[in-house]
């Protein structure tokens, strides 16, 4: 708040550093900068956990390196741009908004999203995507194991390799692989998609400047064999 | 050698002697009518010839609904209270007044708004999905009467639900349906589940015929397909991630509502232990005999520890910890009345939590609408078909019809009276042993009536008053 006090030229970014501040302090000044609309940046963000959680508004917030734990998690619009890494559950739970990593990301980037738009231009660590509900991650690096395990919908691109069991118990999600797949998950089942979805999948991370032209997609979807617990589905079921 | 044991006998009965007489059937004793004639044998009883049966014909495990059948549980009756006679002096039952009021999520201090309750019971979380939008409502209806609360279980916030309750938990369970922020913002309390008493370790399952088209839209799911949801949360995995993850919620909620973390009771010293150690506001402890919406049978009958033994057991990890006053206790699973309420504050709970209780007084296993109850192969006062979703009063179902027939006025105010006539029990015992607020029924108003009871309470053996230990 006191930076924005401070009389900043209304359109020039609001500048904060996060420190060693308690994050309660901080992150009013972020959301109060977010809510107005305002461009903030966060210099000093030192790996600190639940920076940028629970945004409104059309602000974009800026940190200036790496960020902790659940980055912009549970938001409802916002966008953040990380220009370090960031830890666990980044944007988890979004319901809108656009969280762009300029690193690497760790576990569970955009667990359980509703909806709206995660980019991450290294690699992302393990089930990426998890419970993921609806929206968008794009991942320019790889995606560790497990990457979209018991998603329900949303889409999940990765521009380079998949480690492990990814798909694993999809509902109606998808995951798209443009790299190697090194193993799919249970009820998994590769496809190739048809043109158009390639097209709009293209589409989508052009929007986010990256090229996906000309890439060898796979897309991986449910299996539907563990969509039903019914006495004749009960050896497909007991795969598991 | 086997020839020296050979004897000659010296005289052989008549054979109508040996065989009681009259009405020996040739190869059969007469009389009593015979153990395999009968069925009695205590291991294939006709239980277990039925369930194999049933296992051969689905070619996978039984599920349904309520609580476990489990039969060899200690219970809340194995203990009795002491009431005050010549070294402790009783209050007027009839006349005095007994605080009920109960606040949670005050102990450190750091919550903007705890939450009061009116009463030391609040209405457990039973999701839209497990339970009709209409019972949800006059749940809510009920509680607000009563001066308590309820939560939302795994399936979201009901609009309905927001608008009857006067405080509302809103639960973060595994499976992370609808978890929005607004939602997050209207509610009085946010509760992180780690597991359930009915099946810990287990995720929540809604079988196909109870994922409606809301329900369904509600919780990102196709429709009519069995949710099984999952048992670890996508975002943290131990309890020190659990820490960054309440911190997260306190961001999210302005630090204003205080953080509920509920368990199944499994190992309930270690982890309520653990768990006070989150800074969590309050800790949710419920027991084996929990219901739920559905589950694999197995699970209700052979998973956890019994309510009576885990009351004891977390209150001594929040002693141990010097937790206890920071961190409340709240106990759950099977808990019937007013008198188990009592006896589970005097074990060391800071409140109780009910679910089956409050879904009976809203109208489960009424006698209403016999011919439905025999359509799923029940009667009402056995009926334990949530499951299946053809509730007949209307309380466990999605159908539109069937739960048209809750009256959510009707309804709420069975529920309130319930709460009321359960807290009236509770104040009357707790007068009995001199006590001007339930808070202050205590470990010692107990006597323990069995071994087994006083062994794992710590409470006093009646008689001998003083625990039974080995």
């Amino acid at each position: 708040m006191s930076a924005l006090a401070a009389g900043v030229e209304a359109s020039a970014p609001v500048r904060i550093s996060a420190g060693d501040r308690p994050i309660r302090e901080v992150n009013r000044e972020i959301r109060a900068a977010v809510d107005a609309g305002r461009d903030i940046e966060v210099h000093d963000p030192l790996s600190r956990h639940n920076l940028g959680v629970a945004l409104t508004g059309p602000g974009l917030v800026t940190f200036k390196g790496s960020v902790g734990y659940y980055c912009g998690g549970l938001s409802d619009g916002g966008r953040i741009v990380v220009e370090g890494n960031s830890g666990w559950g980044t944007g988890e739970g979004l319901a809108s908004g656009h969280i762009t990593v300029n690193g690497n990301a760790g576990m569970s980037v955009g667990a359980a999203m509703r909806g709206g738009t995660i980019h991450i231009r290294g690699h992302a660590g393990p089930r990426c995507g998890v419970a993921q509900k609806d929206g968008l991650i794009a991942v320019e690096g790889d995606i560790g194991y497990s990457t979209g395990f018991m998603s329900h919908g949303g889409r999940i691109v990765c521009l380079g390799n998949s480690r492990g069991s990814v798909g694993d118990s999809l509902w109606r999600g998808t995951v798209w692989v443009a790299g190697e797949i090194e193993t799919l998950g249970i009820d998994a089942v590769v496809v190739t998609p048809d043109q158009s979805e390639v097209d709009e999948v293209e589409a989508q991370l052009g929007a986010l400047g990256i090229d996906g032209s000309g890439r060898d997609w796979k897309q991986i979807v449910a299996g539907k064999k563990l969509w039903y617990f019914e006495a004749r589905d009960a050896k497909k079921w007991l795969m598991i | 050698m086997a020839d020296d044991l050979k004897s000659e006998p010296v005289f052989i009965a008549d054979e109508n002697l040996v065989t009681f007489g009259d009405g020996a059937v040739e190869g059969r004793p007469a009389g009593v009518p015979s153990s395999y004639a009968e069925g009695k044998s205590p291991r294939w009883t006709r239980e277990v010839i039925a369930d194999i049966h049933a296992k051969s014909q689905l070619g996978r495990y039984q599920l349904r609904g309520f609580s476990t059948f489990q039969k060899n549980l200690p219970s809340f009756d194995e203990l009795v209270f002491q009431p005050a006679t010549m070294t402790r002096l009783p209050l007027e039952g009839y006349r005095e007044r007994c605080e009920t009021r109960t606040v949670l999520g005050d102990g450190f201090g750091l919550v903007e708004n705890p939450v009061e309750l009116d009463i030391p019971i609040y209405i457990a979380s039973m999701s839209f999905g497990a339970l009709s939008a209409n019972a949800k409502a006059a749940l809510g209806r009920g509680a607000k009467k009563a001066g308590t609360m309820t939560c939302t279980g795994e399936g979201g916030m009901l609009e309905e639900e927001r608008a009857e309750n006067r405080t509302l938990l809103y639960q973060l369970s595994p499976a992370r349906y609808m978890i929005d922020l607004d939602h997050i913002r209207r509610a009085d309390a946010v509760e992180i589940v780690v597991g359930q008493g009915a099946k810990p370790g287990t995720g929540g399952l809604l079988l196909g015929m109870k994922v409606s088209e809301r329900v369904a839209r509600m919780r990102n799911l196709p429709q009519g397909v069995d949710q099984r949801s999952t048992s670890r949360h996508p975002d943290f995995l131990g309890a020190d991630d659990m820490t960054i993850k309440i911190e997260e919620l306190r961001e999210a909620t302005d630090h204003k509502v205080p953080i509920f973390v509920k368990m199944g009771a499994t190992r309930p010293y270690y982890d309520t232990a653990v768990a006070a150690k989150t800074g969590a506001d309050v800790i949710v402890v419920d027991g084996l005999e929990g219901g739920t919406g559905a589950s694999p049978e197995l699970l209700l009958d052979n998973t956890g520890v019994p309510t009576l033994a885990s009351i004891p057991a977390a209150r001594r990890a929040l002693d141990d910890t010097g937790m206890s006053g920071k961190v409340k206790l709240v106990a759950a699973g099977g808990i019937r009345s007013g008198v188990d309420v009592a006896k589970a504050l005097a074990l060391g709970a800071d409140c109780v939590m009910i679910g089956s209780a409050a879904m009976i007084s809203l109208g489960c296993n009424s006698p209403r609408y016999v011919e439905d109850y025999t359509a799923i192969g029940t009667e009402p006062g056995a009926c334990h078909h949530c499951h299946t979703g053809r509730c007949p009063v209307g309380v466990a179902t999605q159908d539109e019809l069937l739960s048209s027939r809750v009256d959510v006025e009707a309804a709420s105010e069975r529920v309130y009276r319930f709460l009321t006539a359960m807290t009236m029990e509770a104040t009357l015992l707790a007068k009995a042993c001199g006590k001007s607020s339930v808070h202050n029924l205590e470990p010692e108003d107990l006597r323990a009536l069995t071994l087994e009871a006083s062994a794992f309470t710590g409470i006093s053996l009646v008689g001998a008053d003083r625990p039974f230990t080995w």
